[in-house]
């Protein structure tokens, strides 16, 4: 059996899986700042009699995201090594930054080593200014870790907390790169103490499963390996819904997902029966990072949206004033025009009929209405297409990969969320494709947690002309001789992938998908000195196998 | 606008399109991997996340458009692969970019480059089929009604393509800045090569001693390129951005530098960069992109400099100085004395030129003759007769700007054309877009 909790703003949904069965599902409020405790609280209502039978524990924690959101993040001293590039000043942003002087090239060659004298006098005031977490990020760090690794040998034992830009991700961008080390490091202490509360607590009841923690890209970790990435349990609300939306209404080929709330719509696209991911990571704190996650997009159009005649047209959204105006709010809103249509009972009619009279006054309530829904679906519509224009126009590199991009077609829409089920039709009407608005929807959250797999992601870069091959997320720099190839790359992958995914608890044999592959040879002078092979392997986020049961 | 990010002061296209899976042959310079590291350093610098910097896959270019500007033998499906027509598609969606306002400036990252292809195509020439360029330029005319365009071509080797496509329109100023034509192909791009019967004075040809450096360039701006596009006013200013001039590059003499083709896109603030040649793959091809797309978003590029720039091995001795200002003075003389034979020569109503072209990449010679059919109201069109070793072309081409006598003259001719066996017979009439064989 399996719990899994997912932490929102001002309550905890948590539900117990026998499989894929619901036994049990349960609400609590939140208290943010003891967020512990609340949790504790929550699963106390949802351990089976026989712990023995509880596998694992699944937690989807706004920990990290409320220290971002809050600002209570711990001071970071950031050992930042730019070398030839854009003037890097601008990323002295998140706190004490030291630049060093060292550089690597794209190929990671070491160009300069950095100087010690300016490691020593960076360590000394990080030092006296009392920081005992530090980020240290190379460019190009993810072809070659040694300065990295060099800057973090120095250091020593000095910093209770060091990240280092390689071991985060093994994709480009530097600022990204730089931003994620920062927050990975700004939130080690405190995922730590959070960790340290949460495993007490289990201690002292006796359950001594597992337990691991969402992450943005819809997959989940381990508690022991997210102490040393904390920064991966960022932003996993949206994960947990679209995973449960997986379990609840998923199936093969492309569709829709719409959450759409009282304020906002987010986005999210599932292809091939999985769910898409951003290409590098999201945002955080206002700062692009490389924190892998599911690409989704939040429109500002809810069943709370203000709603203004423009131009002989509604406009609807992006904020909300308010409640509707049936509860009392004081503008119209689509919520209002789900009223007079009789799709949604709560509220008083009258005011919702008297809602569409100010936006229309000749005109019969229910006609307004049906026409603000119209809109309403068509804005929804705008954006899910304006979604699809921005990943079939992702940048690809190659001939073939530009000739057979394939766009997504959706067959489906999936909804959830307060007005699903009364803008079914309407949306069904506007995408021309069938809805489903799943049961259990309003747990979708807590069960996704709780069916959601463990995802790896690793990179290999090997250069064969060098004689040395980086796999980053393992710190693994190693040679290898001329005649490494891809067979033995992929190998090579699979290999760290599984291991890694071992160490994590995984017990079968993962399923690894291959998703950049690029093989070159190197020519100097008119002949071939060896080849450049880059690779990108996943284990992709789904569901984890159980065994009989359905939902 | 995002704090944490720097911003563009220009909003900037990128069309980033390395073609990784297309060479020409697999140690040839124009292979795979030439734009595998520029890719790499232009991701690891984070463009893709900086404020008004936004990237746009190429589309494909029609043949269409390629008939539009080329007489290709024996057609340009036949000549040209894919990969071409991405590569002219790459600089027609940097057009669109900056044509419909969705950026002010455009860089097509693309290859193959083109700028050596001519007016009539048999194939291959100094890694060129399709001149990339003149298809953008020709495309922009055609669906956004510009008139007058300077072509900047900055590359290492003389832009004979381009010059030989506009060598008689007075609305293209054409300015080669290159290596002197007697020390490296294609051997052409003189100071006498001043353009065609109705366009004279529009070509301009600067051609650089071995070696010159950040100092020769920077005086060639200031004293040649700058001043005459001031004069000449254009609508539009395209960069062809070659980058051998480097001082690591493979295949040439020179001595520029990241800074320097840097600090020459910033003086000459072009609309639109087009890629052209560059072989130093990893020494060179990184940093001078990157400078160039930072100098044209208007950014902060101090930073951009090779691992091993020295600024002492750039200094030039005082006779290359001296010869280079002595280039400056006569290239001034000829754009000051443009269009003044115009009258002499309209006397003769047609003027005959007659060249030979090389094409190096398979080893042989076109002989190519052009009757000039001179116009009081225009360029006049022109009848062009090339023949290979296995085509010929018999072509009457009319130019954008053509007065509607000289059109219907060209069409006359070409329907009184008796075709031939082994030879394209072609109208290509460019104020009707029309491109028809026979």
């Amino acid at each position: 059996m399996i719990i899994g909790i997912d932490v929102g703003g001002t309550h905890a949904d948590g539900v117990l899986l026998d499989g894929a069965t619901l036994v049990a599902k349960h609400k609590v409020a939140v208290d943010q700042a003891h967020l512990h405790e609340s949790i504790i609280a929550l699963l106390d209502t949802l351990v089976p009699d026989d712990r023995r039978l509880l596998e694992r524990i699944h937690l989807s924690s706004t920990l990290c995201t409320n220290a971002i959101v809050t600002g209570s993040l711990d001071p970071v001293g950031m050992l930042i090594q730019a070398g030839p590039g854009i003037n890097p000043d601008y990323l002295a942003a998140c706190g004490q930054t030291w630049f060093f002087d060292g550089a690597i090239d794209h190929r990671g060659h070491v160009i300069r080593d950095p100087d010690d004298g300016l490691i020593d006098e960076a360590a000394a005031a990080m030092a006296k200014a009392g920081i005992s977490s530090v980020g240290i990020v190379t460019k190009f760090s993810y072809r070659n870790n040694r300065h990295e690794r060099y800057i973090a040998d120095h250091l020593g034992s000095r910093f209770a907390h060091v990240s280092m830009g390689h071991r985060i991700s093994g994709l480009p961008n530097f600022p990204r790169r730089v931003y994620s080390t920062w927050l990975n490091a700004a939130l080690t202490p405190q995922f730590l103490r959070f960790k340290e509360s949460i495993e007490q607590g289990l201690a002292h009841r006796g359950i001594d499963c597992p337990c691991h923690i969402l992450k943005a890209d819809g997959g989940t970790i381990p508690f022991s390996r997210a102490s040393e990435f904390p920064c991966e349990s960022v932003h996993s609300g949206p994960s947990a819904s679209v995973m449960g939306c997986l379990a609840l209404a998923g199936g093969p080929g492309d569709a829709i997902l719409l959450d759409i709330g009282g304020t906002t719509t987010d986005i999210s696209l599932f292809v091939d029966g999985g769910p898409l991911l951003e290409p590098y990571g999201i945002n955080i704190a206002g700062r692009p990072t490389l924190i892998r996650a599911l690409n989704t997009v939040s429109a500002g159009l809810g069943g709370d949206s203000t709603v203004a005649i423009e131009d002989g047209g509604f406009l609807i959204g992006p904020y909300r004033s308010g409640p509707p105006m049936c509860q009392g709010g004081a503008g119209p809103t689509p919520t209002d025009a789900m009223v007079v249509l009789g799709l949604l009972n709560i509220g008083s009619p009258d005011t919702a009929q008297a809602a569409m009279r100010i936006l229309s006054p000749a005109d019969p309530p229910e006609q307004t209405a049906k026409k603000l829904l119209d809109d309403f679906a068509a804005r929804i519509g705008d954006a899910v297409t304006a979604m699809i224009d921005l990943v079939f126009s992702r940048p690809v590199y190659t001939v073939a990969a530009l000739l057979h991009r394939r766009r997504i077609t959706p067959e489906r829409v999936i909804v959830i969320g307060g007005p699903a089920a009364a803008l079914k039709s309407f949306l069904e009407t506007r995408f021309g494709l069938p809805c489903i608005v799943p049961p259990d929807s309003e747990v979708a959250n807590a069960i996704g947690a709780a069916r959601t797999r463990l995802t790896v992601q690793a990179t290999l870069y090997a250069d064969s002309a060098d004689g040395r091959v980086s796999i980053p997320e393992i710190s693994c720099l190693m040679n290898i001789s001329n005649s490494f190839g891809m067979e033995q790359a992929e190998a090579k992958l699979h290999e760290v992938i599984c291991d890694i995914a071992m160490e994590m608890g995984m017990t079968d044999q993962p399923e690894i998908d291959f998703i950049e592959r690029l093989e070159m040879n190197v020519v100097r002078g008119f002949s071939t000195s060896g080849k450049i092979i880059n690779l990108k392997a996943q284990i992709r986020p789904g569901l984890a196998a159980v065994k009989g049961g359905s939902l | 606008m995002n704090p944490f990010m720097p911003r563009a002061q220009h909003r900037t296209a990128l069309i980033l399109f390395p073609a990784f899976d297309w060479c020409i042959s697999p140690t040839h310079p124009e292979r795979e991997e030439r734009l595998l590291y520029t890719r790499d350093q232009l991701l690891e610098e984070g463009l893709e996340d900086i404020d008004n910097i936004v990237f746009f896959n190429p589309e494909l270019a029609s043949h269409a458009d390629i008939d539009r500007v080329h007489l290709c033998a024996p057609s340009s499906r036949k000549l040209l692969t894919e990969s071409h027509l991405i590569s002219a598609g790459g600089t027609l969606r940097a057009a669109r970019a900056v044509m419909d306002k969705e950026a002010e400036k455009a860089f097509a990252i693309v290859r193959p480059p083109g700028h050596h292809a001519m007016q009539t195509v048999f194939g291959d020439r100094g890694f060129c089929i399709v001149n990339i360029e003149a298809v953008m330029v020709e495309y922009i005319r055609r669906h956004y009604g510009v008139r007058k365009v300077a072509i900047v071509d900055t590359d290492c080797h003389h832009g004979d393509g381009t010059q030989d496509i506009y060598w008689n329109d007075p609305d293209t100023l054409f300015i080669s800045l290159h290596q002197d034509g007697r020390t490296l192909f294609p051997g052409s791009g003189f100071l006498r090569e001043s353009g065609g019967p109705s366009a004279d004075g529009y070509t301009i040809n600067l051609p650089l001693p071995p070696n010159t450096s950040e100092e020769g360039f920077d005086t060639v701006m200031e004293r040649v390129v700058m001043p005459i596009l001031d004069e000449f006013k254009p609508e539009l200013i395209i960069n062809s951005a070659g980058q051998d001039n480097h001082y690591s590059d493979p295949i040439t003499n020179m001595n520029f530098t990241a800074q320097g083709y840097a600090r020459l896109n910033q003086r000459l603030n072009p609309d639109i960069c087009v890629l052209e040649g560059g072989y130093s793959i990893e020494g060179a091809l990184p940093y001078t992109n990157l400078g160039i797309i930072l100098a044209m978003a208007g950014m902060d590029y101090s930073h951009v400099r090779e691992p091993d720039y020295d600024p002492a091995r750039f200094r030039q001795p005082e006779d290359m100085n001296r010869y280079i200002d002595a280039i400056c003075d006569k290239a001034l003389e000829v754009f000051a004395n443009r269009g003044r034979s115009k009258n002499e020569v309209l006397k003769k109503k047609v003027i005959r030129e007659q060249k030979s072209i090389f094409y190096d990449t398979t080893g042989f010679h076109v002989d190519e003759g052009r009757q000039f059919h001179l116009c009081p109201e225009c360029p006049g069109f022109t009848e062009v007769t090339a023949t290979s070793p296995r085509a010929r072309i018999h072509a009457f081409s009319v130019p954008f700007n053509a007065c509607p006598d000289c059109q219907k003259s060209a069409r006359k001719l070409f329907d009184a054309a008796k075709p031939a066996s082994q030879t394209i017979t072609a109208l290509q009439d460019r104020v009707a877009d029309i491109y028809e064989t026979k």
